[in-house]
């Protein structure tokens, strides 16, 4: 592991050597552990398909966890690499480009090139974000050829065993423009994430934020309520990720309703009635 | 012969020349005189009356009545005043004998009241309304007959004030100065002294200002200003006649409306008021009336505190000079005024928190509910009868119209949360949805046991009776089967409520923490106000106590000693509805063993009888829920004697508002059937059925359709029923009352067209003068555009055939213009050269900078979102051709050649009857074309609107196409229908633009008005020249559609555009086209301009 240690207080790794080394908590809602599972055994990609903040790359990263016993090196867990869609993404930021060095140049791979080689999960995040150009490429390495031009170099690369591409989608906020083409659509198997339900989150936010089980319960209460409120004024309800974060602000102290109001309300919405909205209902369920 | 007899027979002769009764006159005053004055005298006065016949030539009849009344006369002057007086009587004779004949008639009583040294005065007072012709005599006349009763009620100078007032109006109508004078004595007489100085002179303000509107004062004053405590009287008509002055015609109208608003205040308050509006009227008159006008609507809101700092801030407007702007103020048409008054009024009116409360709603119960007032709910005469009361018909909630019942703002807001929360809770914990002999959690359902009981009972006992409707009773919901199973319906919805608001306020408090604490207050605040327990019948209390025991205050219930364990068995029973997850099967079995319990309860009175009535000892404040077993003894028996009472239900407490589970039922059943949800094998209710259900639910008041039969009312309750079952939830439309209209005459068959469906708005208006908005001033009613034939369009489509290819090629050339090229990029799709070299050179030099050398093009989405707003204002009918032809006959040169000019007459005669002359509203359609081919070409959302109307209270919007709305025939023959409708009223249809505008996602949003004038309207500024007011406000309307990040243009045809424009415009895009039958070719340019810049 190329690793520049801990002197300068962080830790450099290169992108392929990331592992997740510790298991992340997960708490599986239905069948998509095995799911996964399956889908990596048969290298089927996978598109992970739900609203913001219900645990999707927290899923990846703990499947990347869990299929370790695939890997040789020693090491647990797959590597995992993490590609953040955005809409100036071009092929080359995928693939890998030249750079002038001197007077020479050298070719730097791209992130799904290095996945490619080592065998790792690629996680294409919030892939509607990417140009449709960017989508169209990943389409040889999708199907049972599992291959990746490398168009600038006149390569062809094979895919190593353990690799498979994994993209997460947001259906919710797109618009018409940027739906995923159903020539790439139709490359992955979807599975499913809602939010979780009661019960559910209640242990998710007791686990992740450290709050007694009773103020988690209201929380996800709350959050069942703000939740009716999307199309009706919320693009999106709110997302697990925040409950968390109110959560853990709850934890450290501050007064629930406070908490809710930073964590929950303005990190939902600007709109100032939609605001006053889900306030009253934090107020009618946190006391004061 | 005595001197009297000597006297007489010396003078009758001479008199009898002038009238034949006047010797006899004569004989009579001499008579009354002789014990009075003596020889000489009498002689004097039997020459004065002499001279006096011979004054004129009718002035004989004054000495008839000089002769009359002088021993009455004498009695009170002495014989020299007696002479003056009498010269007083000539000289009124030679103006008019008649008035002198009124005056000295007159004398006798006006002496109780004046003294002689007034006489004269008096006289002079008649004699100033004389002006010789008849009509004034006969005023003066009258002036001296009512003023002698007059002097008894006012003084000399307070008539001298009258006859001013009364002379002002006979330059306008004798008439009207009749009956004031005529008026006046009853008037004055029944007005308490102090007050008659300053109605008089208020009536003289009145008079000089509208002299038409005295005769109203004079009749309505009086009773109106009776209202006003007398000690203010004087202030109040003081300021009235101030204002009058001030104001003019317009004082008597606010001094009426000013005093019917005082009225409605009490007599104590009043002072207050009338100094704070005397203190203002220096700097504005108007404002201190309207202040007046406002105080009983601003004290129904404010408290006395409140009220003065509301007040201050008009005030602070009159000190910085904007008089006006107090006025609207005061006048309550400020915005400024009604978000003072909302800022200091603890009362919180429902339409400032509906909408929020809807979402509010929405989130707790994961529905579509709307919030409505309860006002809505009563108007659709479905079976709601209060208007102050929250509740729900199981899809919208309603909610009284405003809530004042804490001191504090926020306190009342919590009111209304609680009160939504408690009706959500009734969806949210399902308190519609029992089914019939279901379990609960925590109770076993008897009504299928119930049920096959009643019937052996009733198959047993009343065999005989085969008219018992019961037993062949069909039933249409579960509530009404389950409710079907007590004898005493009234008694089973009273506690099925109770116990049912009892488990959804427990759901709440658990679910809900945050708003316990006002639950608790409110419940507090209901217990507080229960009535007497003692004072019920035995039976009642029973059932109040239970719900004390259900607003969580056992501790108030009371109860007679000895039959304590009823009691308990019923709070035992009740408290399992407050275990968790209990249900509204274990309400309603709660509910059916409490009606066993209760049933057996005498309704008897049993305040008289010395029986120990109890409150509640610890056990049952902390009893332990569990049902009631059957059989258990060991309490005394119920006392039996005494006269039974009729039960009522307790009241319900207010935050839990009316429950109706039955109508909701079968409200929910109506509307699935219309739905066509029905399963297979329910069959529809039918119109019986329904009628059975609502004869005996007694959800129903009764009282309500007393006044008519029962059948036809509850036959139109049905179909107000069923026709609200049709109608989807959420906000109902308003429909206008005019379009029916011009729709009616038809006997209303099936085939007639629906009436058009029209939207009400209301928006704010500008009033510059007082720079501050007038709230909900104008209502828009936004409505689809009658739709016309699709010929129209395609007509104009191949007439314009080339200026439509055209447009559209120009369009389409804009979409390249969407890329955009960012140069000196580390990484991109292209190499600049000229970056790539320079960054080469500066390499070798050693001066590495970044090799930012590549280029990347990115595409701009447009986003461009459009409305257009076209003026139907009448003018626009208005024929283009009219302003041509002048022209054309001009310049055709026909050389003197008549069969040319035959010819093209020939042609122009043809060309016209196959093309009626254009009008402007023609070439608005045609542009609207062009404009719609070019805008499909490059993909821009857009909207087409029309407005128009007449008042501030109807201005039509049309919707040809919305921005929604994709283009199709219909919109294509809405183009059509594009006619001419009335006024101009910009403002209102540029906000509801904006509205639509701001509601539409998009980067680019663009307004454009196409109009052929100024903006003007009835009501539209002070008068009807005035045109200030609506550029104002048009301007203002333009404004904030800046300030919304949308761009307004405006486009005229109207030639004189330009200096009205300009300063609506200000920094506003607008264009004024010259020839109006560009327009068509313009319009798309224009916007191609706009959309690109």
């Amino acid at each position: 592991m190329t690793t520049t240690e801990q002197s300068q207080g962080f830790k450099q790794l290169a992108v392929e050597d990331f592992r997740i080394s510790e298991e992340p908590f997960y708490l599986p809602i239905s069948d998509e552990v095995e799911l996964f599972e399956s889908a990596y055994e048969q290298k089927i990609p996978v598109l992970l398909k739900g609203p913001t903040g219900v645990g999707k790359t927290r899923f990846i990263e703990y499947m990347s966890w869990k299929l370790h016993k695939n890997i040789q090196d020693g090491q647990s867990g797959v590597p995992l690499i993490t590609v953040a869609c955005h809409e100036d993404l071009t092929a080359s930021d995928l693939v890998g480009r030249y750079l002038l060095e001197g007077e020479e140049t050298r070719w730097v791979d791209g992130p799904i090139t290095r996945a490619t080689k080592v065998g790792a999960i690629c996680y294409l995040d919030e892939v509607v974000e990417a140009r449709k150009d960017t989508t169209v490429l990943i389409h040889p390495l999708t199907d049972y050829r599992r291959l990746l031009p490398v168009e600038k170099r006149g390569e062809l690369l094979e895919a190593a065993d353990g690799f498979i591409l994994v993209m997460s989608y947001n259906p919710g906020y797109q618009s018409a423009l940027k739906d995923l083409k159903h020539s790439t659509r139709q490359r992955f198997i979807a599975i499913e994430f809602g939010y979780p339900d009661r019960d559910q989150e209640t242990e998710i936010i007791t686990k992740e934020s450290g709050v007694n089980p009773s103020i988690a319960s209201e929380l996800a209460k709350l959050a069942e309520k703000v939740r009716n409120l999307k199309e009706h004024g919320l693009g999106e309800g709110v997302s697990t990720r925040l409950l968390v974060y109110a959560g853990k602000l709850i934890h450290q102290g501050i007064s629930p309703r406070r908490a809710c109001e930073v964590a929950v309300v303005w990190a939902l919405t600007d709109d100032l009635e939609v605001q006053r909205s889900i306030e009253e209902v934090v107020t009618s369920i946190f006391e004061e | 012969m005595s001197s009297v007899e000597a006297l007489h027979d010396q003078y009758s002769q001479e008199l009898k020349g002038f009238g034949a009764s006047l010797p006899d006159d004569l004989l009579q005053g001499l008579q009354g005189l002789s014990e009075i004055y003596d020889q000489s005298q009498l002689e004097q006065w039997v020459k004065i009356g002499v001279s006096l016949a011979h004054h004129s030539l009718r002035s004989w009849e004054a000495t008839s009545e000089f002769f009359r009344v002088s021993p009455e006369v004498a009695k009170k002057l002495t014989f020299s005043e007696l002479k003056q007086w009498s010269e007083i009587g000539t000289y009124l004779a030679t103006d008019a004998s008649l008035m002198s004949v009124a005056f000295i008639k007159a004398t006798p009583i006006a002496l109780d009241s004046l003294n002689f040294d007034e006489l004269d005065k008096w006289a002079k007072q008649g004699q100033r309304l004389c002006r010789g012709n008849w009509k004034s005599i006969a005023l003066a006349a009258l002036y001296f007959q009512q003023s002698a009763s007059l002097l008894n009620v006012l003084s000399l100078e307070l008539i001298d004030r009258l006859v001013d007032i009364i002379d002002q109006l006979t330059e306008r109508s004798y008439e009207l100065a009749n009956s004031v004078l005529e008026s006046s004595y009853d008037i004055f007489s029944n007005l308490a002294e102090e007050d008659r100085e300053p109605f008089l002179l208020f009536a003289k303000s009145v008079t000089r200002a509208s002299w038409a509107d005295t005769r109203l004062y004079f009749e309505r004053g009086p009773k109106l200003i009776e209202s006003i405590s007398s000690h203010e009287r004087t202030i109040f008509l003081d300021l009235a006649s101030k204002v009058t002055m001030d104001v003019g015609r317009q004082g008597f109208p606010l001094f009426v409306d000013a005093a019917q608003s005082l009225e409605e205040i009490p007599l104590e308050d009043q002072k207050a008021l009338l100094i704070f509006a005397t203190n203002i009227a220096p700097s504005s008159a108007i404002a201190s009336m309207e202040y007046l006008k406002s105080a009983p609507f601003v004290r129904s809101r404010l408290t006395t505190e409140q009220m003065e700092r509301w007040s201050e801030v008009g005030v602070e407007l009159l000190k910085m000079g904007n008089a006006e702007g107090a006025e609207a103020y005061f006048r309550l048409e400020s915005s400024r005024a009604e978000e003072m008054l909302a800022a200091l009024s603890a009362r919180v009116e429902l339409p400032s928190v509906s909408s929020m409360l809807r979402m509010y709603a929405k989130a707790l119960s994961g529905e579509q509910v709307a919030v409505l007032s309860s006002e809505d709910l009563v108007d659709r005469n479905i079976g709601w009868i209060s208007e102050a009361a929250p509740t729900t018909e199981g899809t919208t909630i309603y909610l009284p119209p405003f809530v004042n019942t804490f001191e504090e703002q926020d306190s009342n807001f919590q009111v209304y949360k609680v009160f939504t929360t408690h009706q959500t809770g009734r969806l949210e914990f399902g308190s519609f949805n029992y089914t019939f002999n279901i379990n609960g959690q925590h109770t076993e359902s008897s009504a299928e046991l119930r049920e096959s009981d009643q019937l052996q009972h009733r198959l047993s006992s009343d065999v005989e009776n085969e008219e018992d409707d019961r037993s062949s009773q069909t039933v249409s919901t579960e509530i009404q089967r389950y409710f079907n199973l007590f004898d005493d319906r009234l008694l089973i919805s009273g506690i099925f409520t109770i116990v049912e608001d009892t488990r959804v306020g427990s759901y709440v408090d658990r679910e809900y923490g945050g708003i316990r604490k006002w639950l608790q207050r409110l419940q507090n605040w209901e217990v507080d106000r229960r009535p007497e327990v003692r004072a019920m019948g035995l039976r009642q209390a029973f059932v109040e106590n239970l719900l004390r025991a259900s607003l969580g205050r056992p501790d108030t219930i009371r109860w007679p000693q000895d039959q304590y364990t009823t009691m308990q068995k019923g709070i035992r029973a009740l408290q399992i509805v407050n275990l968790e997850d209990a249900t509204v099967q274990d309400s309603a079995e709660v509910a059916s063993a409490l009606y066993d319990i209760a049933v057996l309860i005498p309704n008897i009175p049993l305040e008289s009888a010395d029986v120990e009535w109890e409150p509640p000892d610890e056990e049952m404040i902390q009893i332990a829920p569990d049902m009631p077993g059957g059989g258990e003894g060991g309490e005394a028996p119920m006392p039996a004697s005494g006269e039974e009472l009729d039960f009522e239900n307790p009241d319900q407490p207010e935050f839990r508002g009316e429950f109706k589970p039955e109508l909701v039922q079968l409200m929910m059943k109506l509307k699935d059937q219309q739905q066509g949800q029905t399963d297979g094998t329910a069959s529809p209710l039918t119109k019986e059925q329904l009628m059975e259900l609502l004869q005996n639910s007694v959800e129903i008041t009764i009282n309500e359709w007393a006044e008519g039969d029962l059948a036809s009312s509850l036959g139109m309750f049905l179909d107000n029923l069923e026709k609200d079952a049709g109608t989807p939830a959420g906000e109902p439309k308003e429909q206008s009352g005019e379009s029916g209209d011009e729709r009616g005459g038809g006997d209303g068959g099936d085939d007639e067209e629906l009436p058009v469906e029209i939207d009400w708005f209301y928006y704010d208006e500008w009033d510059f003068r007082a720079s501050d908005y007038r709230p909900r001033w104008c209502r828009v009613g936004e409505r689809l555009g009658d739709e016309g034939e699709l010929d129209y369009y395609q007509d104009i489509l191949q007439k314009h055939h080339g200026l439509v290819m055209e447009t559209r090629r120009q369009f389409e050339l804009m979409r390249p213009e969407s890329f955009r090229k960012i140069k000196r990029l580390e990484d991109g799709h292209e190499i600049d050269l000229d970056e790539a070299i320079q960054f080469y050179v500066d390499k070798k030099a050693g001066v590495g900078p970044l090799a930012q050398i590549y280029t990347r093009r990115n595409k701009i989405e447009r986003d461009v979102a459009v409305a257009f707003l076209l003026d139907m204002s009448a003018s626009t009918d208005e024929e283009i051709e009219k302003q041509r032809q002048k022209y054309q006959e001009e310049e055709e040169d026909f050389q003197d050649d008549p069969s040319k000019y035959f010819q093209w007459l020939a042609q122009r005669r043809a060309r016209q009857a196959i093309e009626p002359p254009k009008r402007i509203i023609d070439l608005e359609k045609e542009s609207t074309v062009l404009v719609v081919e070019a805008l499909e070409a490059i993909g821009d959302s857009y909207g087409i609107y029309g407005f128009s109307g007449y008042g501030r209270d109807n201005v039509e919007f049309h919707v040809i196409k919305d921005l929604e709305e994709d283009f199709n025939d219909r919109v294509r023959k809405r183009i059509d229908k594009i006619d001419p409708v009335r006024s101009t009223r910009m403002g209102p249809a540029i906000r509801h633009t904006i509205q639509k505008l701001d509601d539409h996602d998009a980067k680019v949003k663009i307004l454009i008005m196409v109009s052929d004038g100024r903006p003007q309207d009835h009501g539209y500024g002070r008068d009807r020249t005035e045109k200030e007011y609506a550029v104002h406000d048009t301007k203002q309307a333009l404004n904030e559609a800046k300030r919304k990040g949308i761009t307004p243009f405006l486009i005229t045809v109207d030639k004189e555009g330009h200096d009205y424009l300009k300063q609506m415009c200000d920094d506003i895009g607008y264009e004024v086209v010259d020839n109006i039958e560009s327009l068509p070719r313009r319009l798309p340019t224009l916007y191609r301009h706009l959309a690109t810049e």
